[in-house]
């Protein structure tokens, strides 16, 4: 959840932030870039983790 | 011997860290506290990677394979262990802090407590940080241990392997990408799995050292005169090594988690034999004596078949 917070906060960056506005799109897009990165393997993270708690009745895939 | 060095190396570095705290606290210097405590890490540093590469040397000692009695088999030595867990400890420290300087500014959001004690812990957090990177230099000089290096015309293998360890949906998309030919067999994976050598361990490299190079150059830009150009650069990789790092680390976790008993390797250095001959088999033979598959097929040898208990395209 943390990281998704995180990953919030770079996305929302990315289109209303003053300071990353000043510095231009490059910083404009490596937040937003950043945010997909994070919040992706966030949403991964919580996959896996909750098949580690699920019964295991098929093979899964890595 | 190596004991000496190390206990010379920890005195050396109680007494540098105190010489320099001292001038610090002795409220003759007109600094701020964020610039004081930059100060203190910047004039830390040297004591701190010295004492990085002796103890580096001290857990070099531990190296070397390994079978208990059970059929166990060490899969990383204490050394490894001992510097993973201070790496931890680290990132730990000086990531979240990272990240809310970053997001701090970004959003101009200021803390309800002094600035200074976040970039204090930053900097105890990058200081330990670059102590296990000195120490896991040293370690790695001095063991020779090349392990999670991909040899020469070992590539195709590794990429194939890789291939295999990857979800169905992608590994198409994937071999088309990097010509990997999926008719061929599934190599056998040794120690270390082919997400392990060909993902894992470079991006881990990569990330650690463009976020201390960086960090240092940051850090030191109160000491010696750094272009602004340079800084520009030093402190923008910085925070895309510091995205950087959080990615892998989720992607670590991802990884590690469902394979719990290489997850309980990195604190126990032990993965159970049955583990290891159906997840590692071309592992299993070279603490044996025997050349392993690896080897063998590095030779020019056929591949073999899948690993056992592993078809479907899982190494799980």
């Amino acid at each position: 959840m943390a990281n998704l917070a995180v990953a919030y906060f770079f996305l929302t960056s990315a289109f209303v932030a003053k300071t990353a506005a000043k510095e231009g799109i490059v910083a404009q897009l490596s937040l937003l870039l950043g945010g997909v990165l994070i919040a992706g393997f966030a949403i991964l993270l919580a996959r896996e983790c909750v098949r580690m708690f699920a019964p295991a009745d098929a093979p899964t895939e890595a | 011997m190596t004991w000496l060095l190390v206990v010379a190396g920890l005195a050396l570095a109680v007494l540098g860290v105190m010489a320099v705290l001292g001038q610090a606290g002795s409220g003759a210097q007109p600094w701020s506290a964020s610039l004081s405590d930059n100060f203190v890490l910047i004039k830390t540093l040297p004591f701190i990677l010295g004492l990085g590469v002796a103890v580096g040397l001290l857990m070099a000692r531990t190296y070397g394979p390994k079978i208990r009695s059970d059929g166990a088999i060490r899969r990383w030595s204490p050394g490894t262990v001992f510097g993973h867990a201070v790496l931890t400890i680290g990132f730990v420290l000086a990531l979240p802090t990272g990240m809310w300087q970053y997001l701090g500014g970004i959003l101009d959001v200021h803390p309800p407590f002094p600035l200074y004690l976040l970039y204090r812990i930053h900097y105890i957090g990058a200081a330990i940080v670059l102590f296990a990177v000195a120490a896991f230099m040293s370690y790695l000089w001095m063991t020779g241990d090349r392990s999670l290096l991909i040899g020469r015309g070992q590539w195709g293998r590794h990429l194939l392997g890789l291939a295999y360890e990857l979800p169905p949906p992608i590994r198409a998309p994937y071999a088309k990408l990097l010509r990997v030919d999926l008719s061929q067999p599934r190599p056998t994976t040794g120690q270390f799995t082919f997400y392990e050598k060909v993902v894992e361990f470079p991006s881990w490299s990569i990330l650690l050292a463009l976020i201390t190079i960086t960090g240092i150059i940051k850090a030191a830009r109160y000491l010696v005169p750094v272009p602004g150009f340079v800084l520009f650069v030093a402190s923008t990789l910085h925070v895309a090594a510091m995205v950087g790092i959080v990615v892998k680390l989720l992607d670590h976790l991802r990884y590690t988690f469902p394979r719990w008993p290489l997850m309980a390797a990195m604190t126990t250095t032990w993965v159970n034999e049955r583990y290891a001959r159906l997840r590692h088999p071309g592992w299993q033979q070279a603490p044996q004596g025997g050349a392993s598959p690896e080897r063998r097929q590095g030779a020019g040898e056929p591949s073999g078949s899948g690993a056992p208990g592993v078809a479907g395209g899982s190494d799980r």
